[in-house]
């Protein structure tokens, strides 16, 4: 944004102060997630800058937290895999000095649930919004309402609802009741994604393609599914992210077997809060960066189809 | 186009008909694409909170453990002590009770409403087993002098109750009274009428100053060209694909009195060491939190409104003789005001709800209604108040779903 | 109205289309085109043409009647195994796949051997002069490059039978005038079979063979463009088609196939009588501003009527003038740029004629 010749000193002045407005508001909001960054490379049990920091003194960083949550589990880690099953053996092995071993434990949660829930999410999603999509669909907004309610229910109403019903229906502290109780959650980022997919979606694209003479079972693989794919992804990811993130329905729903790294940290926040929760939030921040790229050249890639036909 | 003389037929079944059936064929296609996600959601979603909301007016405690005493009760005036007969009743079921092990339900049950409930029946279990035979009266009352208090068994009746609206009362600080009328409860019981005010000025705070300081960016991010606005636009995005936890460590560590922001200040000379300031576990905590949390939902739906306003209208309004300022509020502002009410009603509907920064960051006077369902949930186990107060809330933010709806429409919905 | 109906390469019998059940969009249509011919459909928006094209590509279905391509009814074949190459009103490409994927892909699902794909999808790509371009897709192509690959991969799989849906209709002036010699010659080099759908007239008049006209779902007229010009059967086609002076007229008398009409102000004027009642009703007479001489020599034209210009509108080649005359002050007649005529001024009162044979008794206006 540059002023143009004409402009006052008054506007060129308020330009330059909107724009200093605009830097704030970008600090407010990036500073909190940089913040933690080089914090957690800390090598002291302090959640503050120590005076060999602002020297840079390579003295004052070490990877000390990162091992504490990584280094020491490597073999331990397989022997999570074997204790994945009975909770109790968990909660012996965690509450010992080995905090890798619970971290790992929890990841490894976190990322079966996730995909788990994601899976379930992203074909029931996209199934119901192609159905949605379709000029025939009878009573589709108070269906798509229903369907995108779980997003907008406070949490705690869910998890208070699923607490009950899971527990009589015997779902409650085990990985699938988890795993349902967050595809539930997940869905409406499909179906919102995959919808708007849909919206530009090009109807004479079939019929050219069946012209041409594909079947219509190729012109769904080879034509239709293409298309979409980027909004079925994206919406993926949310759901994804969305599982990868999720603490209340876990704390009300499930125990020790299901715990996963947010339900960790959770934890380690309400009690003591130890400097490995640094480290493991910048894991998270480097993963939501990648995830996020993901996103947005898969936004671009569906832009650049999107907007190649006259319209 | 002409009409045709008659009804066009093939085959025998007129057009009409077989276009009608055709488009219900298409319909079932589409509705059968759909159901699989219905049937899930409302399985694993909509049954469970409809049940819960259930909970917020059902009472079945009383009436399936001691179903006699309830009935009896049923046909007392609640003025004068009850009768030998109700007490024999009463006898009889509380020892039935106790056999079949129910009888720490009740007390629990009591003790909501009547201060020392929990060890009256408790005590029962001693003090029944020397009562051998009638008159029960004189023999309860000896064994707990509270038995021969109209106030325990006005209390015990207005417990029995199948359904009950005591839970929606006791969520906005009031009570039924021994004769049933509805009163406010004492002065220092009333929390709640505040918290749910509470929950709406931390609500109404979030959105607005989201809004204060989300528009100048959107504004920024729909007029800049593109090389730049999508670089803007990811550190927008970063925050919002950040774990809410880890957002909300970062504000701990930020903020807190040990913390960087009050490290540097006291380094920087600004406040001594004495006067390090409380910036979090209290309201400011969560004021702060969520609206840096809060704010890509504001600025998101915003940004694709502006994005919109097509640049020629700006340089007609300025062609037409309007300087930058007047533009501004007369074209710009006007047009962009669609993305505020998505925003702000998208902003104010979560933060509503929020539950786990108020938890972490609030401190006591930062909480919010979830944080008071989720201690009644977890805590003290009082699942009727706390479905009553989820109901409330789930209300609330109904009605703002359907305001969403009516303004922006659901299916306007977009996520980056 | 088509005498070789019965051999025709394509043909409509009998068909009628209705999307309700109610009001019917296409009616009693018969139409055949010859192996070969390059077949308009030209009507105004929401006169049927479209709904035609549809119905023989196979993406709507005829209420009633019969469709034959090749000799065969079409009406039950799937429009993948029918074999028509169309080209979209907005071109249809896919846009995940690059130019040479788009033109392989009617080869490819009909299992065609790489190498003749390839070999194929060349020689259709050096037709419409994209040689270089084979691997963009189509966001990186202009419009009307874009329009090239359509009418390409619409070639590209030797269909029976190519249809197209208002193709130019996104291009400007220039690139569509360009685009119209570019389909006509391929068409003639190909040999294949077209039916070109459109609204413009001109367009319909440069490429066809032959134009059928469309209104209110009944074909008004199938004329190669010369005799449509020339001799139009109805008053919606000499008004659709060119330019038209028309006067509202009752038949006096017929005989010899000609008739004389008496216009609103009394005049009687003498045409050729093509599509009327008889004698005592109504008619419109059309008259090309062409076939009008401006003053004509005594005994030249045998109708001549006085008339005032009332508006010069000067066109280089010709001027186009606008008169009142018989009570219509709408009529134009081109004045060629000679010396001759340069004198006529507004305002003046001159004598107009025409030969009664160039002036066509029609159908009355609705």
């Amino acid at each position: 944004m540059s002023v143009p010749a004409y402009t006052g000193p008054l506007g060129r002045t308020w330009h330059y102060v909107f724009l200093g407005i605009c830097c704030v508001v970008f600090f407010f909001l990036m500073a909190p997630i940089m913040v933690i960054v080089p914090l957690s490379f800390n090598i002291e049990p302090y959640f503050t800058f120590s005076e060999g920091m602002l020297r840079l003194d390579p003295d004052a960083f070490s990877f000390r937290w990162y091992k504490d949550v990584l280094g020491m589990c490597t073999q331990k880690a397989t022997e999570a895999a074997d204790a994945f099953v009975t909770s109790t053996k968990v909660q012996e092995c965690g509450s010992g000095s080995n905090r890798g071993y619970e971290w790992a434990f929890a990841a490894r949660n976190s990322i079966l649930i996730a995909i788990f829930a994601t899976l379930v999410a992203a074909s029931l999603g996209t199934l119901a919004a192609v159905g949605l999509s379709r000029t025939h669909m009878p009573f589709r907004k108070p269906i798509m309402a229903l369907l995108i309610s779980p997003l907008i229910v406070p949490i705690i109403i869910t998890a208070a609802g699923m607490f009950f019903f899971y527990s009589k229906v015997g779902l409650a502290y085990s990985h699938l009741g988890v795993v349902l109780a967050h595809a539930a959650i997940g869905t409406p980022y499909v179906v919102i994604t995959v919808t708007a997919t849909l919206v530009g979606f090009d109807e004479t694209l079939i019929r050219a393609s069946g012209s041409l003479g594909a079947k219509p079972l190729r012109t769904f693989f080879k034509v239709i599914m293409p298309l979409i794919t980027p909004g079925v992804v994206s919406g993926a990811l949310f759901a994804f992210i969305t599982s990868f993130d999720e603490v209340v329905l876990i704390y009300f729903i499930a125990d020790a077997g299901q715990k996963t790294i947010p339900i960790q940290m959770w934890s380690g926040l309400r009690q003591q809060i130890s400097p490995s929760i640094l480290a493991v939030a910048t894991m998270l921040v480097a993963f939501s960066i990648v995830l996020l790229i993901a996103i947005e050249l898969l936004r671009r890639r569906s832009e650049r189809l999107r907007t190649s036909l006259p319209s | 186009m002409a009409k045709a003389t008659q009804p066009i037929m093939i085959d025998g079944v007129p057009l009409k008909e077989q276009l009608a059936r055709a488009e219900r064929r298409k319909k079932y296609i589409a509705l059968g694409m759909v159901l699989p996600l219905l049937l899930f959601i409302i399985i694993t979603f909509a049954i469970p909170i409809l049940s819960m909301l259930f909970r917020s007016v059902d009472n079945p405690r009383m009436v399936t453990i001691v179903p006699n005493l309830v009935a009896a009760l049923d046909d007392w005036d609640a003025v004068d002590l009850p009768s030998e007969q109700v007490f024999e009743i009463a006898f009889h079921d509380l020892t039935a009770a106790k056999k079949a092990g129910h009888l720490g339900k009740v007390s629990t049950h009591l003790n909501y409403s009547l201060s020392g409930g929990r060890s009256l029946i408790l005590k029962t279990k001693r003090k029944f087993k020397k009562i051998k035979s009638g008159p029960y009266r004189e023999a309860m009352i000896k064994s707990d002098k509270r038995w021969g208090d109209v106030h325990t068994w006005a209390v015990i009746k207005k417990v029995s109750v199948p359904y009950t609206a005591r839970f929606f009362l006791n969520a906005v600080d009031r009570d039924y009274d021994d004769t049933g009328n509805v009163i406010q409860k004492p002065e220092e019981y009333r929390i709640y009428v505040t918290l749910f005010l509470r929950t709406l000025w931390i609500s109404l705070g979030v959105t607005l100053m989201t809004l204060l300081i989300g528009y100048p960016i959107a504004y920024l991010i729909s007029t800049t060209p593109p090389k730049i606005s999508n670089l803007l636009i990811i550190m927008v995005l970063l925050p919002f694909w950040t774990s809410l936890l880890v957002r909300t460590t970062s504000w701990i560590v930020l903020l807190q009195t040990q913390g960087v922001l009050n490290d540097i200040m006291v380094w920087l000379g600004i406040i001594s060491e004495q006067e390090r300031i409380q910036m979090i576990f209290n309201l400011r905590g969560t004021l702060i939190a969520m609206t840096q949390i809060l704010l890509p939902f504001m600025v998101l739906p915003m940004y694709s409104v502006m994005k919109t306003i097509p640049l020629y209208e700006l340089r007609a309004s300025q062609s037409l003789g309007a300087n930058p300022f007047i533009t501004f509020f007369r074209i710009f502002w006007p047009r962009s005001i669609p993305g505020i009410g998505a925003g702000g009603l998208l902003v104010f509907v979560l933060s509503v709800g929020y539950y786990i920064t108020p938890a972490l960051v609030g401190g006591s006077k930062g909480q919010m209604i979830s944080n008071q369902i989720a201690f009644h949930m977890k805590s003290s186990l009082n699942w009727g108040l706390a479905a009553a107060m989820g109901t409330i809330l789930l209300v609330a933010v109904l009605i703002l779903y359907w305001l969403y709806d009516k303004v922006v429409g659901i299916d306007k919905m977009k996520l980056g | 109205m088509d005498t070789n109906q019965a051999e025709a390469y394509v043909s409509f019998n009998e068909v009628q289309k209705s999307y309700d059940g109610e009001n019917l969009v296409v009616k009693d249509l018969n139409l055949g085109v010859q192996r070969g011919e390059f077949m308009t459909m030209l009507g105004p928006s929401g006169s049927g043409k479209t709904t035609c094209l549809m119905m023989l590509a196979g993406f709507e279905t005829a209420t009633s009647g019969e469709i034959m391509l090749d000799g065969t009814a079409i009406n039950d074949v799937p429009p993948w195994k029918r074999d028509i190459g169309i080209v979209f009103q907005n071109y249809a490409l896919f846009p995940h796949m690059t130019v040479r994927e788009n033109l392989a892909y009617p080869l490819e699902v009909r299992k065609t051997p790489k190498a003749e794909i390839n070999e194929r999808v060349d020689k259709a790509l050096g037709m419409v002069q994209l040689e270089g371009f084979s691997g963009r897709r189509p966001g990186q192509l202009s419009g009307g490059q874009q329009q090239r690959v359509a009418v390409a991969r619409a070639l590209v799989f030797e269909p029976k039978l190519v249809l197209m849906d208002e193709p130019l209709g996104a291009l400007d002036k220039q690139l569509r005038e360009q685009m119209q010699y570019e389909i006509k010659h391929i068409h003639e080099n190909l040999g294949v079979t077209v039916v070109y759908v459109t609204h413009d007239q001109s367009e319909a008049l440069t490429m066809s063979n032959r134009v059928c006209v469309f209104d209110d779902g009944v074909v008004q007229q199938v004329a190669p463009p010369d005799v449509l010009y020339e001799q139009p059967e109805n008053a919606f086609v000499a008004q659709f088609i060119g330019e038209n002076n028309t006067f509202v007229g009752t038949v006096k008398e017929a005989s010899n196939g000609y008739c004389v009409a008496e216009v609103q102000t009394g005049e009687s004027l003498k045409a050729l009588a093509i599509n009327i009642a008889g004698p005592g009703t109504r008619t419109t007479l059309s008259l090309r501003p062409e076939r009008v001489s401006i003053n004509p020599e005594a005994g030249t034209c045998d109708n001549s009527v006085q008339g005032t210009v009332k508006e010069l509108i000067y066109l280089g080649d010709h001027i186009r003038a606008r008169l009142e005359l018989c009570g219509q002050d709408q009529f134009i007649v081109k004045v060629p740029n000679a010396a001759r005529h340069s004198h006529l001024t507004e305002g003046e009162s001159v004598v107009v004629g025409w030969h009664s044979e160039d002036c066509r008794a029609l159908d009355a206006p609705a």
